[in-house]
């Protein structure tokens, strides 16, 4: 229990830390868990309880996806997106996915470090937007539903990969019942939920609480992915009153969020067999994949390789959704490699975020300087 | 309707998202019933932007761009983009201090420590509302609002007194003003003058 009060004081001067360099917070968790867990001094172990506590950061983290998932938002142009969306979702996850298996990982573990290494950190990357000030920007908002079409992409695959090698009909049908259940209770009891949501005493926030755990435990006493019931249950529940279920869950996921970062450091062990050769190729690819992709939307988008580069710039952290696929299925060696992968992209993605006005300034002035030397008529 | 109200103030437009009010649902609702007419005129564009907010943008005559965006994280960034221009410039301001510029924007009389805003109904024979801060000073503290005869002399109501960060809502008659205390007081435009010259000076 002392272990897990350090963890989480270590966290608090983090935040504050990392709040006040304006840098996301997520790298000095995970190196903060590696610093005081196994791989490190060893002074924080993984428990019964943190483990508990780690598992309710990540069904909120889902929760939350969910809630955010509204199905009837349009975009203006949806072809746009799509396009998008699949160069990222082509160019990234396979890159990354033909490194990781060529580097000999199996199948099923490169397919998994191949998503974590195309899902971005819609967290980091929507508040760098924001902390930048570069929400007007034309790419700003295509970036925002690149983000939205990851989640959708992630979904998708928690889908598949949970399915496994179940009997894969009696399977689906009982997912279907599910959110069968769950949408006509968020349908037909709407006017109660709104009811109890309007309540000024603990009610909401326990209701929400209890909800996810709930839907959590049941789905693992009928035998289906807890991830994806709590994912579909957020997504029932958007229907009903969005806003006050985020700002009830709110303070579940930013705290037990955090401990589900920590812990996840605590877990690694470099003992595992990971040579830093392995991690070193993927973090780079992580880097430039992104580059290519983001290349390419911009081109074929906005037809211009500047836009290009911004997109790049702002697209490259990995975070939140990388570690729980990592925790969810992946091995310890899996976990190693995108604990680094999501330090280093959020790191280098933290600085080119916030200098990438200044790189497409530079490198328009450079050119326009090229442009007027080689003017055959100036007078100067 | 948009899921944002539209509020139309004599020329002016002000927004306001349901973010921007957050909690305030009172407030939402009377604000709602001046809500007159949707600006099409005007080509304001409004998006939800999932994880951020609730964007507004619009084109002015000139070629300007003007973008609002309320965040989820409850402050509320302006850019404005001049014609030709490439990169905005960017302005990010607390909910207070938005509305204080919503309330320059509409041509509200703004001083150093008062500021009125003028509410214009358009549908209803442009209807006219004045609702101005007043600081109460020595001389008519200790007095009740019955003793000021505030109603009979000028026409104007006192609405709401704020005294040191507590508001008091619609004061009874046998409210006792303090020296200090920030009185709102509702009329027309002449009543409100009306006040500054014969209740504030007593």
């Amino acid at each position: 229990m002392e272990g897990f009060i350090i963890a989480l004081f270590v966290c608090l001067v983090l935040a504050l830390i990392s709040k006040y360099l304006a840098v996301p917070a997520i790298p000095f968790y995970i190196l903060a868990g590696i610093v005081l867990g196994k791989a490190g001094l060893g002074i924080v172990q993984s428990t019964e309880i943190s483990q508990f506590f780690s598992e309710i950061g990540l069904l909120f983290l889902l929760f939350f996806m969910g809630l955010e998932l509204k199905l009837d938002r349009m975009i203006a142009d949806p072809s746009k997106l799509l396009t998008a969306g699949l160069i990222g979702l082509v160019v990234d996850m396979g890159i990354g996915f033909t490194a990781a298996y060529l580097l000999g990982f199996p199948l099923i573990q490169a397919f998994i470090i191949g998503t974590a290494f195309y899902i971005t950190s819609t967290a980091i990357v929507i508040t760098a937007l924001i902390e930048n000030r570069k929400l007007m920007m034309k790419e700003a908002e295509l970036i925002i539903w690149i983000e939205v079409f990851e989640d959708i992409v992630l979904i998708i695959i928690i889908a598949v990969l949970s399915a496994g090698d179940k009997d894969l009909l009696f399977f689906f049908l009982k997912i279907a019942l599910a959110l069968g259940i769950m949408y006509a209770i968020a349908h037909y009891g709407k006017e109660f939920l709104v009811s109890i949501l309007d309540r000024d005493d603990e009610t909401p926030i326990l209701f929400t609480f209890a909800a996810v755990l709930t839907t959590a435990s049941m789905a693992i006493m009928f035998g289906i992915p807890d991830t994806m019931m709590v994912i579909a249950l957020g997504a029932a529940l958007a229907t009903t009153d969005p806003e006050a279920f985020e700002q009830h869950a709110r303070p579940f996921k930013d705290v037990f969020l955090v401990m589900f970062f920590v812990f996840f450091g605590v877990t690694i062990d470099f003992a595992s067999g990971v040579d830093l050769y392995t991690i070193g190729i993927l973090c780079i690819l992580a880097v430039v994949s992104k580059l290519i992709s983001g290349m390419l939307i911009g081109l074929t988008i906005f037809g211009s390789a500047l836009s290009g580069l911004e997109i790049w710039a702002n697209t490259i952290s990995r975070g939140e959704f990388s570690i729980a696929l990592a925790v969810l299925y992946g091995s310890p060696v899996v976990g190693t490699v995108i604990a680094a992968l999501v330090i280093v992209t959020t790191l280098v993605g933290a600085f080119t975020s916030k200098y990438s006005t200044w790189m497409r300034r530079g490198i328009v002035s450079h050119s326009r300087r090229r442009a007027l030397v080689h003017r055959p008529h100036t007078n100067r | 309707m948009n899921e944002a109200g539209y509020l139309r103030l004599g020329m002016e437009l002000i927004v306001f998202p349901p973010s921007y009010l957050n909690g305030e649902r009172v407030v939402k609702k009377t604000i709602y019933l001046g809500i007159i007419s949707l600006m099409s005129a005007m080509a304001l564009r409004s998006l939800n932007l999932p994880g951020v907010g609730t964007k507004y943008e619009f084109e002015t005559d000139k070629g300007d761009t003007v973008a609002i965006f309320f965040t989820r994280t409850g402050t509320i960034q302006m850019y404005t983009l001049q014609k030709g221009c490439k990169t905005p410039s960017a302005a990010e301001m607390t909910p207070v201090e938005a509305r204080r510029l919503g309330n320059i924007l509409t041509g509200a009389i703004i001083e150093a420590e008062q500021e009125s805003v003028e509410i214009a109904f358009s549908a209803l024979a442009d209807l006219r509302v004045t609702i101005h801060t007043f600081y109460i000073p020595k001389g008519i503290a200790g007095k009740t609002i019955e003793d000021l005869q505030i109603r009979a002399k000028t026409g104007a109501t006192v609405i709401a007194v704020c005294r040191h960060d507590r508001n008091i809502i619609n004061p009874a008659p046998s409210f006792v003003f303090e020296e200090g205390d920030a009185a709102l007081v509702i009329g027309e435009s002449d009543q409100i003058k009306k006040f500054e010259r014969e209740i504030m000076v007593e």
